[in-house]
């Protein structure tokens, strides 16, 4: 099974507009994938919007924001109900900071509506989704386990915001005990440069899609025989995870 | 200090120029958030994050010009968005500490 595990809705700011969930929806099952992850800044309001567009269309899906942690590194948090992925918002929410977006600055944040067929506008987020929370990636590890999911480093790859280029190196536990169950590659990490560097983890590569034409262009496969944080864990402790190539240019 | 004398002082190139900038205080960090709660206006930056995100906090924060250091390469979307929201960006090699050095005649911003 093929799937893509970082999509942003038109809910993050820098996200392109026509990013609605029944068009994401579309665009995935045209690629092959047999499943997705929508993963928001900071926020998963577009999860029940695409709960519902996802079961429409009979595709599976996870649901799942990309926290900006204290450390300004971006780290996924992936469920398999939208009520999880809301639960992890509420807590990252609780330490945003108080100032409301500008959408002339940053971009608009719509959240769309679940009850409605199609894809509208139910309210705006006035959270400014484009900054960080001070949650580090220790208490944000911790807190996505807590909730039943997974906990993926973004990119690892990127000159900005990812573990290695605000720490160094992937972090663990004091003990050695790893804060991710996966690394993720982006679309044009050259593997041979970056498997060592992720060694002791299993890998995913997936789109990071901001508009509908980068949806699955890179995909992570794996033999599992549904696409659950269940099934996804168990292919990570194994590393049954398998790369698509990567793009050569961005 | 004028954005030509910055340029000169820490040795840079004008990557986006705003005309007229000035600045009265400066600040130096990396992390944007810290930035964001400490760094008050009319303000140099002094930093490596050439990221578009830079130019949102500069917008908020009031700074007037950003030093971008080891002459990391502004990217297009942020280049544009520095145009827009009339920031200006130098680019310099030298680190954020001999940037700070350069620059050390302008006190420290604070909000």
């Amino acid at each position: 099974m093929k799937f893509d595990l970082h999509i942003h809705s038109c809910l993050s700011p820098c996200a392109s507009l026509e990013m609605a969930p029944g068009d994401i929806v579309r665009r995935a099952l045209a690629a092959g994938m047999g499943g997705i992850a929508i993963t928001d800044h900071n926020s998963a309001m577009n999860a029940p919007a695409m709960a519902a567009r996802a079961k429409a269309a009979g595709l599976a899906c996870l649901f799942g924001l990309e926290v900006q942690t204290a450390e300004e590194a971006h780290t996924l948090a992936l469920f398999d109900t939208p009520e999880q992925a809301l639960a992890m918002t509420e807590w990252v929410y609780a330490a945003m900071p108080k100032r409301v977006n500008d959408p002339d600055t940053f971009g608009d944040q719509p959240i769309l509506s679940a009850e409605s067929d199609e894809d509208e506008i139910a309210d705006l987020e006035w959270r400014i989704l484009a900054m960080g929370c001070r949650r580090t990636i220790p208490e944000t590890s911790a807190k996505a386990h807590e909730l039943g999911g997974l906990y993926i480093a973004a990119h690892i790859d990127r000159p900005n915001y990812s573990v290695v280029s605000s720490l160094g190196a992937i972090p663990t536990a004091p003990d050695g005990t790893p804060y991710f169950d996966a690394v993720e590659l982006s679309r044009t990490a050259n593997e041979e440069e970056w498997l060592p560097k992720a060694e002791g983890y299993a890998v995913t590569r997936s789109s990071d899609a901001h508009n509908l034409d980068d949806v699955a262009r890179v995909w992570t496969e794996a033999d599992i025989s549904e696409f659950t944080t269940a099934e996804l864990k168990r292919a990570f402790a194994f590393r049954l995870t398998r790369l698509s190539p990567r793009l050569t240019r961005f | 200090m004028t954005i030509k004398e910055v340029a000169e002082k820490v040795g840079g190139k004008i990557a986006v120029d705003k005309p007229g900038a000035e600045v009265n205080f400066a600040y130096a960090s990396d992390l944007l958030s810290d930035v964001m709660g400490h760094c008050g206006d009319e303000s140099v930056l002094i930093t490596i994050q050439n990221h578009l995100n830079t130019i949102a906090v500069c917008t908020l924060a009031g700074i007037e010009i950003i030093v971008i250091c080891h002459d990391r390469p502004v990217p297009d979307d942020m280049a544009a968005a520095a145009a827009r929201e009339e920031v200006a960006i130098i680019t310099t090699p030298l680190s954020q500490f001999a940037a700070s050095i350069a620059l050390s005649s302008l006190p420290p911003s604070a909000k």
